[in-house]
């Protein structure tokens, strides 16, 4: 439709200044990807719950005899 | 009639399929009526051993002892590239803050923790003091040993009547003359007992049986002598068993004691020497990887984790790490390629969730993102990782504008973890939106304080001071700002703007 004008037409200044200011803004802190864990790191946190366990019901056992 | 199985022949059938616990009860059993059956004594020992046995090439804790004060550095300012103690510098072209989170020793953080990640040195006591030691960080507790030291009690409060070998009656000198026991016994002592001086009696008395020629004690006594913290003598005994026989698990061991002792260029030429005699070996290559992730050299570690998923392309560490690494070099589409890929391969965690929600929400597949995030929170297992999602959820909430949603998420971020600094700057940024000065000024000193090394909360207490016409506070702010962040461009003009300001008082 090469015949149709456009109603709307661009304004381009042809006479004075643009300016943008730089204005320093607040940072956020960045989104955080949470780091998987060792086959290792989860067997010794593994053990280390059962071994708190294990305390703990002996202490429950202590205090009940 | 009925035909019993030979208790020894099932107890040994127990252990091959992992049962340990009946297989101990059965050896038990054995040991009960015959004390000197010798097979099931051994038999016993091994499977109280593999009970409790971790990968001793992946154990490595550094206590707050080890770390402050560190008599085996050779020198106190190493020059750069050739230490891991510096982790500032930064030659791959790594992400800089700006994009790619912090951990306290101010590396960018890993898609990957082991039990060593962490090993970068806190600079001050108070930051030692501070630094969390809980296992998700894999901080240690006290000292090197105390984690082991647990175990090792726990094992035995599990047996009523008491251990199961009583090690200051044992007779190391009769036992390591039998090579059959000796091997089994160590093993007990060293990893379900812990006692790495009785440990170290017996590979000692072992190898001299031996004629000093046998590898395998060359390398029992390197482990006692690194876990006594003697990082020379390892290195010895270690050098020694390679001449012998050339294994992979020697130069792993090796490489540990070089990069205890700080020497990372030596542990890359040592992994090199390894991979000439194991061409393609992936713990090999993994070493590498992990050495210059921890030098701060992104690029070349991903290469390395490349090579890594050449040789193994089912390589959980390396899929994780170069994941990461495309997530925060813009690139989140894929990162969930990655991602996916794990999922793929079974692992089914909350932190993979999470991983998975933000690089959806960052690679515009909206439907995906929030029920990544409700599989994440239905996974959780402690505080901190639920912190941790409903922070991620907070920067979602961000994203798409609604800053109530978000400011609620920051909040329940605090809820669970009242030490996430991240999220206390970002409810700053929050406050001060709704004109709330001086709760966000709160707000920015809390995180300050709590993690000096971001520079964030020093750069937004930097502009909220200036605003509010404090300009000594704010020109104070922005150069710990500059400290934890030199090439942040908008710190440089913000400090310039205040030395004019100044000058011309």
């Amino acid at each position: 439709m090469p015949e149709v004008k456009s109603i709307f037409r661009e304004v381009l200044p042809k006479q004075g200044q643009l300016s943008m200011e730089d204005v320093p803004t607040m940072v956020l802190c960045k989104p955080k990807l949470l780091p998987l864990k060792s086959v290792t790191l989860e067997k010794l946190e593994k053990m280390q719950m059962e071994a708190q366990e294990a305390v703990k019901q002996q202490e429950l056992a202590m205090k009940e005899q | 009639m009925e035909v019993t199985m030979d208790p020894l022949f099932l107890a040994w059938s127990y252990f091959r399929r992992r049962k340990l616990q009946q297989c101990s009860d059965i050896c038990t059993k054995i040991l009960r009526d015959s004390p000197y059956d010798q097979a099931a004594w051994s038999l016993k020992t091994r499977a109280l051993t593999e009970m409790v046995y971790i990968d001793e090439v992946e154990v490595d804790q550094e206590g707050i002892a080890e770390m402050m004060l560190d008599e085996s550095s050779i020198a106190q300012v190493a020059r750069p590239g050739t230490s891991l103690r510096l982790p500032g510098t930064s030659q791959g072209g790594g992400p800089t803050p700006a994009v790619r989170p912090m951990t306290q020793s101010g590396r960018p953080i890993t898609g990957f923790v082991r039990p060593s990640t962490q090993s970068g040195r806190p600079g001050t006591m108070e930051q030692a003091i501070k630094t969390p030691r809980t296992a998700s960080t894999a901080r240690p507790v006290t000292s090197a040993s105390g984690r082991f030291i647990r175990l090792g009690t726990a094992s035995m409060l599990t047996n009523p009547d008491g251990p199961f070998i009583n090690l200051s009656r044992l007779n190391l000198a009769n036992y390591s003359q039998k090579p059959n026991l000796s091997r089994t016994l160590f093993d007990y002592i060293f990893h379900h007992e812990n006692d790495v001086r009785n440990a170290l009696d017996l590979a000692a008395q072992a190898t001299e049986h031996a004629q000093f020629k046998d590898w395998w004690w060359k390398l029992q006594l390197g482990k006692c002598y690194y876990r006594l913290g003697l990082y020379r003598e390892a290195e010895k005994q270690f050098r020694s068993a390679l001449n012998h026989q050339e294994v992979v698990d020697t130069y792993l061991y090796l490489a540990k004691v070089y990069q205890r002792l700080d020497q990372p260029i030596t542990a890359l030429n040592l992994f090199k020497q390894g991979l000439d005699h194991f061409p393609g070996e992936v713990t090999l290559l993994t070493g590498i990887a992990r050495i210059h992730e921890e030098m701060n050299n992104i690029s070349s570690a991903t290469e390395y984790y490349k090579d890594v998923l050449k040789q193994d392309n089912t390589h959980v560490e390396a899929i994780a790490c170069i994941g990461s690494n495309h997530f925060y070099t813009d690139q989140p589409e894929i990162a969930l390629r990655f991602y996916r890929r794990l999922l793929q391969m079974g692992v089914y965690n909350c932190q993979l969730y999470n991983n998975l929600g933000l690089c959806c929400f960052y690679a515009q597949q909206y439907d995906m993102t929030l029920s990544s995030f409700e599989r994440a929170l239905t996974l959780v297992a402690n505080d901190e990782d639920q912190a941790d999602v409903w922070y991620n959820i907070g920067h979602v909430a961000v994203g798409i504008g609604d800053l109530t949603l978000a400011y609620q998420c920051f909040k329940l971020t605090l809820a669970f973890n009242n030490d996430h600094a991240e999220a206390y700057n970002n409810l700053a940024v929050l406050e001060l939106r709704k004109g709330h000065i001086e709760q966000s000024k709160a707000f920015l000193q809390t995180a300050a304080s709590l993690a000096p090394h971001m520079y964030e909360p020093h750069f937004n207490l930097s502009i909220l001071s200036e605003k509010i016409g404090d300009l000594q506070n704010s020109y104070t702010a922005a150069q710990k700002s500059e400290d934890a962040f030199p090439e942040h461009v908008d710190t440089q003009q913000l400090l310039k703007q205040l030395r004019q300001h100044f000058s011309v008082l």
